[in-house]
């Protein structure tokens, strides 16, 4: 199949710690922790109590009354990132063909925030299973379709062109700008705003996670909770947020004269096929990720200047995450830095891959990596170069972002170019 | 494109088993007699807990027995829409003689499903268990359960698929998306891909988040509820099911000795705003175009299409003349049909089912009718009453979302295969 | 109360706690004879495994250590959980 160039040439981003790409990349870059007992609703009586949230007015960021009314948390997160990517692409939807403009969105649990709201209205706290439709609010069944999150961004800029909404549990960012990137590079879209959002800081979500032991109990730590890779790690910190990056064909981006920052040069996922929550030693699949996605970008594994982890903080994971990443890279993986930001604003499920990815945009506009903070104590068998607390310098061409997700994803998207948004990458 | 067909190295997606649970039956047999026939399945409501909403008439799977085909172990960490996706999978791979031994490695199978509501009974139980008792009361499978990524993960567990394995969390259009996401994973080196959409929206607090969405039908009657295409069209009848397909690369399926049963051909997809449904003209149009131009398939060659039929006057209209715009004259004479009306609508697997029914009636030759409908107010070939005889070759499928998706799929019976299965049935 | 575990939750509990809420279906007597065996052996899962624990822990009204969730055989389990409810009690 021949397959077109496909540009990055707008980002945007609404993280704890860090709405808009500047406020986030400052938090990135000093090494900053977003995460703090939940506020949003009373966590008392929980397991975890702590997340990471995104102090966000919506109206601030232009959103109307109507759309907070229509719009779930996790859509109006997606529609201010998505709005500032535009912004920053230059890119002006009414000089575009709509028809060959999509949009491709992942998210893990959508609409659940405002399921549980009405669920708890309608079941009279959990009272009755013949749930009373009539105490239902307005927009509930907005929040019912997961199609509602790309179809409302694409609502916002006129979209015409193909519409996706993607649901890989965690990998779901990565993953929705994996399928924008073949949207574009296949040619049934020159341009693709592409990304994901999710809003999970809730009781349901909060305690389905409770159940499992996949969350951090440090309540009487929270800003020093999230540990990836460090041996005192005991799960991950719940997180919010959204990220949207514009994926262009780069013919397109260059005849509008646009400047880009980088490339996609590869995508690919694989299922483990193992546990819907469980991981391998070996990493066997998340390994052949990256491998297919380091192929199609004509790149091997000692071509990657930055790994930027899913590092979640399970015990499991980071383990499982540094195995695949040795077996990819080989004796290069020791040599490349790869961190995790999930360590300063959680991990916010589905949005968590299109936050990572806007982060390597960020790093490699800046050549800096950024740092894995609260990394203290190194875990034997997390034995890689984890940039410990404090961002680094470094020349950076080549990226590579990983992620894993219930069900069993794995999947691996490189990033390639010099991220200076001047001329070709 | 033609030349790109006879390129050695071109990569087709061809149908080699089917794997239904629906209304009509469990299994692509009884599935299709019930079609074919142009019975309804369509009944009052009878869900325990759902008697008393304004939606009373819905598509429900009766007498489905998960345990049957699928572990326990499986049942119990998923919700009913999973159970449907595992059973649809696991026959589909029957019905394509399909072994593990067939796969080069287990890399070479992926996964992709359709999910437009999730699990969504179970997630009733856990918030029950949550509000009502507290946070301890939550199972851990919950976390596992409710999410729409579950069947593509449970499919892919069950049996050691591990090819590339996605989830598109469409509207209804997203079933044909999926069907096109796989078709392409395919033509990108995956040998094999079990791809389909199941769904169960049919528990209490799923219905009452439906009741919000204008399309939805409120009539009481079984057969009046859902008929489009007609001047008594209000809305649209919910269903639970769904269908799973097994799609291989053309070259590998015939290696093995699998019967090619159709090619998944061209696709197309659109945005034109949810519930605008006069601007859905243009959009599936649009769609119709781009599949038929990727299949290489001029509009006069289109031999049945399978209507979206969502039963809304508004709707109802621009999807006529989005057939008219897209295949002019043709239009008027190709035999048109929404079997779901006998079924009802189930969200994202709607389609599926469409697709499966498709190479069914390309295999039987022989256009299944409308359920319900009989006094057409459009300027279609709608058939209605009882199955129409006719050589099959192309089937265009089109599907439109309640939050604005369009799509269009053209499935073609390859030409090396046989019509074996017409003296069979029916 | 003596210095010897009373069993308060049986090895015929584990099978019905395994069946009911990990749909893992093993006879109590060969829980018993193999009861040295890994989980896995008989197809409980991690998760299985700690909706056993929450499920107890609802039972007795009581949380048990964290490490019952990490048990790796059914003999190690019932021997940290009755030694639990009873040194707890």
């Amino acid at each position: 199949m021949t397959r077109r160039r496909v540009a990055v040439s707008g980002i945007g981003v609404v993280a704890p710690g860090g709405i808009g790409a500047g406020q986030f990349w400052d938090l990135l870059s000093q090494g900053r922790t977003a995460t703090r007992r939940i506020s949003l609703f009373d966590p008392e009586g929980l397991r975890s109590q702590i997340a990471a949230e995104c102090d966000f007015d919506p109206a601030a960021h232009g959103l109307d009354a109507g759309t907070v009314e229509q719009c779930d948390r996790y859509i109006q997160f997606a529609r201010v990132a998505a709005a500032e990517a535009v912004r920053d692409a230059g890119l002006d939807p009414a000089r575009e063909d709509p028809w060959r403009v999509g949009a491709t969105l992942g998210t893990a649990v959508g609409g659940t925030t405002r399921l549980e709201h009405d669920y708890v209205l309608v079941s009279e706290r959990g009272s009755r299973w013949d749930v009373d439709d009539r105490r239902a609010g307005p927009a509930l069944h907005r929040a019912f379709a997961p199609s509602t999150l790309a179809s409302s961004v694409a609502e916002q800029f006129g979209v015409h062109g193909p519409v996706q909404t993607v649901s890989t549990g965690c990998t779901s960012g990565l993953d929705a700008v994996g399928y924008a990137y073949h949207t574009v590079a296949e040619g049934r879209a020159d341009v693709c705003v592409a990304g994901a959002a999710d809003s999970p800081i809730s009781p349901i979500t909060m305690a389905c996670f409770d159940a499992i032991k996949a969350t951090s109990p440090n309540n009487d730590d929270p800003a020093h909770a999230s540990r990836p890779f460090d041996a005192d790690r005991n799960g991950f910190v719940m997180g919010e947020g959204a990220a949207v990056l514009v994926l262009e064909d780069l013919e397109h981006a260059r005849a509008r004269g646009a400047e880009v920052y980088c490339e996609i040069g590869g995508y690919a996922t694989f299922g483990n096929a193992h546990h819907m929550t469980g991981l391998t030693k070996e990493g066997l699949e998340m390994a052949r990720a990256i491998d297919a996605a380091l192929d199609q970008a004509r790149l091997d594994g000692t071509a990657v200047d930055y790994v930027n982890a899913h590092g979640s903080g399970t015990l499991q994971n980071d383990r499982h995450e540094t195995a695949a990443v040795k077996r990819s890279l080989g004796a290069h993986a020791y040599a490349t830095p790869m961190s995790s930001i999930k360590s300063m604003v959680g991990h916010s499920l589905g949005a968590i891959g299109a936050i990572e990815l806007v982060a390597c945009v960020l790093a490699l506009k800046h050549q800096v990596v950024p740092p894995t903070a609260n990394y203290t104590t190194p875990d034997p068998e997390c034995d890689l170069d984890y940039v410990p607390r404090t961002a680094r310098e470094r020349t950076l061409r080549t990226v590579l972002s990983v992620g894993s997700g219930f069900g069993g994803f794995q999947s691996a998207v490189v990033l390639t170019g010099t991220g200076t948004r001047g001329g070709r990458p | 494109m033609r030349e790109r067909r006879r390129d050695p190295r071109h990569r087709g997606a061809a149908v080699t088993g089917l794997g239904v649970v629906s209304p009509h039956g469990v299994g692509a047999e009884p599935f299709w007699k019930m079609t074919a026939d142009g019975t309804s399945s369509l009944t009052r409501l009878g869900r325990d807990g759902c008697e008393n909403y304004p939606l009373k008439v819905a598509g429900e799977v009766r007498g489905f027995d998960p345990a049957a085909l699928i572990e326990e172990t499986y049942l119990v960490q998923t919700d009913r829409f999973t159970h449907f996706a595992l059973t649809a999978a696991q026959l589909a791979l029957d019905d394509a003689r399909w072994g593990p031994a067939d796969a080069a490695s287990p890399y070479s199978v992926g996964v992709v499903t359709a999910a437009g509501s999730g699990g969504g009974e179970f997630g009733q139980r856990e918030l029950q268990n949550l509000w009502g008792q507290g946070p301890r009361h939550v199972g851990p499978y919950q976390s596992i359960a409710w999410f729409y990524a579950a069947s593509t993960g449970q499919i892919s567990i069950r049996n050691d698929f591990k090819g590339p394995c996605g989830v598109v969390a469409g509207d209804e259009a997203g079933g044909l998306d999926a069907l096109a996401h796989a078709a392409r994973t395919v033509r990108r080196g995956t040998d094999t891909v079990v791809v389909g959409a199941t769904e169960a929206p049919l528990a209490p607090y799923s219905i009452v988040c439906q009741l919000g969405y204008p399309e939805l039908s409120r009539s009481g009657d079984p057969g009046g509820a859902y008929r489009p295409f007609t001047s008594a069209a209000c809305g649209f009848a919910p269903a639970e099911g769904g269908a799973v397909l097994l799609l291989e690369e053309e070259r590998t399926a015939r290696e093995r000795g699998a019967e090619v049963r159709a090619t998944v051909a061209g696709h197309g997809a659109t945005f034109t705003g949810a519930s605008r449904w006069a601007e859905s003209r243009a959009g599936l149009a649009r769609a119709i175009t781009t599949a038929l131009a990727e299949a290489d398939c001029r509009p006069e060659e289109v031999d049945v299409v399978f209507a979206d039929a969502l039963g809304v006057p508004e709707a109802d209209r621009a999807e006529a003349l989005a057939l008219a715009d897209a295949l002019g004259p043709h239009a008027r004479r190709v035999p048109v049909t929404a079997p779901k009306t006998g079924t009802g609508r189930a969200y994202c697997a709607a389609p599926v089912l469409d697709a499966a029914t498709a190479v069914l009636a390309m295999e039987h030759g022989l256009v299944p009718p409308t359920p319900n409908v009989l006094d057409i107010c459009h300027d279609l070939a709608l058939v209605t009453g009882r199955a129409h005889p006719a050589e099959l070759r192309t089937a265009l499928i089109l599907s439109r979302g309640l939050m604005g998706l369009n799509s269009a799929l053209v499935l073609r019976r390859s030409a090396a295969s046989s019509s074996h299965r017409r003296s069979t049935l029916v | 109360m003596t210095d010897q575990i009373t069993y308060q939750v049986t090895v015929a509990d584990l099978a019905a706690l395994m069946k009911r809420t990990a749909g893992v279906n093993v006879d109590p007597d060969d829980l018993g004879r193999q009861a040295d065996d890994g989980f896995d052996t008989f197809g409980l899962d991690s998760l299985g495994l700690l909706g056993i624990v929450a499920e107890l822990e609802k039972r007795h009204g009581r949380s048990l250590p964290e490490q019952a969730e990490r048990c790796k055989t059914p003999a190690e389990f019932l021997a940290l959980v009755n030694t639990s409810l009873q040194t707890g009690a």
